[in-house]
């Protein structure tokens, strides 16, 4: 067994999202039943236990479903923690790239919690109703959650059971520094163009936001978030590290940067959730807006705020951009 | 009254109503096919020794248990089947409980016990205090309302739990065995409350095995209960 699998980060890790799996899978097996029979106007023996167990069901999820979003945070922790044992890797960037799966594991994961979000707003319109009207809608989606934390579980056990510590891995400098003539950049922008569609699309989503269109919104934040990512990544991060060349995502998350990482991407990444969230399931179940656009709008402002921030205080500092 | 009739007055309607619990790997039956209509304004007597399901009854009228199949309607709302949320707001709403060995918190003084419901109703202080005033003289414990419940004897006990399922002003009073605790002085005067709050239009739902109910010197309903069934 390689060194990695026996690591304390991994094992808990591992063990931690395994127990979980098996609670979800208790409840996907009960849900499906519950979802297959489920008749809220019959007032027969069988409705009332399915009522009983849907309620269990759904406390469950909820409990399942606040561990996963502590789990990312600890999973970064760990491939932070294993970039000790990697050889070539630096931070958590050297790990997630030591073989094909870690790159598809993470994507997931920030998927998979996009789709949490969206089940607990579909779950929170649906207690408010007295006749649980939303019920099915929530239950195909926790089926469809279910199956992407199977695959995920799979890729977890693949990812750290296929870390080579012999292998010596590309790290950040390697993997988001300039290649010779490439442009790392999506849709060939420049960094100058790059910032400028960041901040016109953060104001794009505000605008959305506050004139409730809803279709238009849903497509700024996620062109945001996406364009964001590379804006921290490229240019953003180079201020926070005080170093041209020094292009990472996860680097940010270390003691030395006082773990800014972690307020930067929970605060974008919360803020798109719930924006998103909100949005589509308002489309989806023809609801009115909840009342998250204050959060959102602080989230997200905190974010361009705090990236902002960094760059202003270096030029006050040194008289000059990097 | 016990009947098919559905009118507009209708309080508390109760459809093919049963209730079993797993005891030992065996199914108990606690209530069986119940069916039973209350109208507004009627006092019923639900009479039987212990164990014959007026408690797990009333529990169901409340909304504090699931039947096991059945309707219970409080107004026409589906009460056994809201959501605990839109449950407690009803039970909030519309009904008031008094229970045999009181529920009342002894180390809080009468006025506080009886303010208690009101709290999460979003009420000025002025008003609570108002509304706390009228159900503690309607209960007729107004003299007492700074007292420790603690320090209290079982009639005034008893008497405060009036004063508290009253507060809010509930159409329904559900009452379990509210005399068992009682002497017969005590048992007496709460039968005259009740007869106040009968003039007063209240639906009042009793489930006791207490005699003094069998000839109450107001109008009521008397429905016995034998091993979970209406008889």
């Amino acid at each position: 067994m390689n060194e990695v699998l026996l690591s304390n980060q991994v094992i808990v890790y591992l063990l931690s999202e395994s127990t979980l799996f098996f609670l979800l899978l208790v409840a996907f097996i009960v849900s499906l039943k519950v979802l297959l029979k489920w008749d809220f106007e019959s007032f027969t023996p069988l409705q009332f236990t399915l009522e009983k167990q849907a309620y269990l069901v759904t406390a469950i999820i909820l409990f399942v479903f606040s561990m996963k979003f502590l789990l990312i945070l600890y999973f970064i922790f760990s491939i932070d923690a294993l970039s000790l044992l990697v050889p070539g890797a630096m931070c958590g960037a050297g790990v997630i790239e030591a073989n094909d799966y870690g790159s598809y594991l993470l994507i997931l994961k920030l998927s998979i919690l996009f789709f949490l979000t969206l089940w607990l707003y579909i779950n929170r319109y649906d207690m408010r109703t007295k006749n649980h009207k939303w019920f099915k809608e929530k239950s195909w989606l926790f089926s469809f959650i279910f199956l992407l934390i199977l695959v995920e579980l799979g890729l977890d056990y693949s990812y750290f059971s296929n870390i080579d510590t012999h292998m010596p891995v590309s790290c950040c400098s390697a993997l988001f520094g300039q290649l010779e003539g490439a442009n790392p950049l999506p849709f060939g922008l420049s960094i100058t163009l790059l910032l400028v569609l960041f901040y016109l699309l953060y104001a794009l989503v505000i605008v959305t936001l506050k004139t409730k269109q809803t279709l238009l919104y849903i497509l700024a934040n996620i062109l945001f978030v996406y364009i964001a990512y590379y804006a921290v990544v490229y240019f953003f991060g180079t201020y926070i590290y005080q170093l041209p060349t020094h292009k990472c995502p996860f680097c940010m998350l270390q003691v030395e940067y006082m773990y800014v990482g972690y307020l930067l991407w929970a605060s974008l990444f919360i803020g798109t959730y719930i924006g998103l969230s909100d949005a589509i399931s308002t489309l989806w179940l023809k609801q009115s807006h909840t009342r998250s656009q204050k959060s959102v709008t602080r989230l997200l402002s905190f974010f361009v705020l705090l990236c902002t921030t960094y760059v202003a205080v270096y030029y006050f500092k040194n008289g000059v951009l990097l | 009254m016990r009947s098919d009739a559905v009118n507009n007055e209708m309080m508390i309607q109760i459809e093919n109503l049963n209730r079993t619990f797993e005891h030992a790997g065996n199914e108990v039956k606690v209530l069986q096919e119940i069916n039973l209509n209350i109208v507004q304004g009627e006092c019923v007597v639900l009479k039987g020794v212990s164990g014959s399901g007026k408690t797990t009854l009333l529990s169901l009228m409340a909304g504090l248990d699931k039947p096991s199949s059945g309707k219970v309607l409080i107004e026409g709302e589906p009460i056994s089947k809201l959501p605990d949320a839109f449950a407690s707001e009803l039970r909030a709403k519309k009904i008031g409980m008094i229970f045999q060995h009181f529920n009342l918190l002894e180390h809080l003084s009468v006025s506080e016990n009886v303010t208690i419901p009101l709290i999460p109703s979003g009420l000025k202080m002025k008003e609570i205090h108002q509304k706390v005033n009228s159900a503690l003289k309607l209960a007729n414990i107004n003299h007492k309302k700074e007292s420790l419940a603690s320090r209290l004897s079982g009639g005034e006990k008893q008497r405060t739990a009036i004063a508290r399922a009253l507060v809010a002003n509930p159409d329904i009073i559900l009452c379990d065995e509210p005399t068992a605790n009682l002497d017969r002085d005590n048992s007496l005067l709460f039968i005259e409350i009740l007869k106040e709050l009968h003039a007063l239009g209240k639906t009042i739902v009793v489930a006791t095995h207490d005699p003094l109910f069998e000839n109450l010197s107001f109008e009521s309903t008397v429905i016995p209960m034998v091993d979970g069934k209406i008889v």
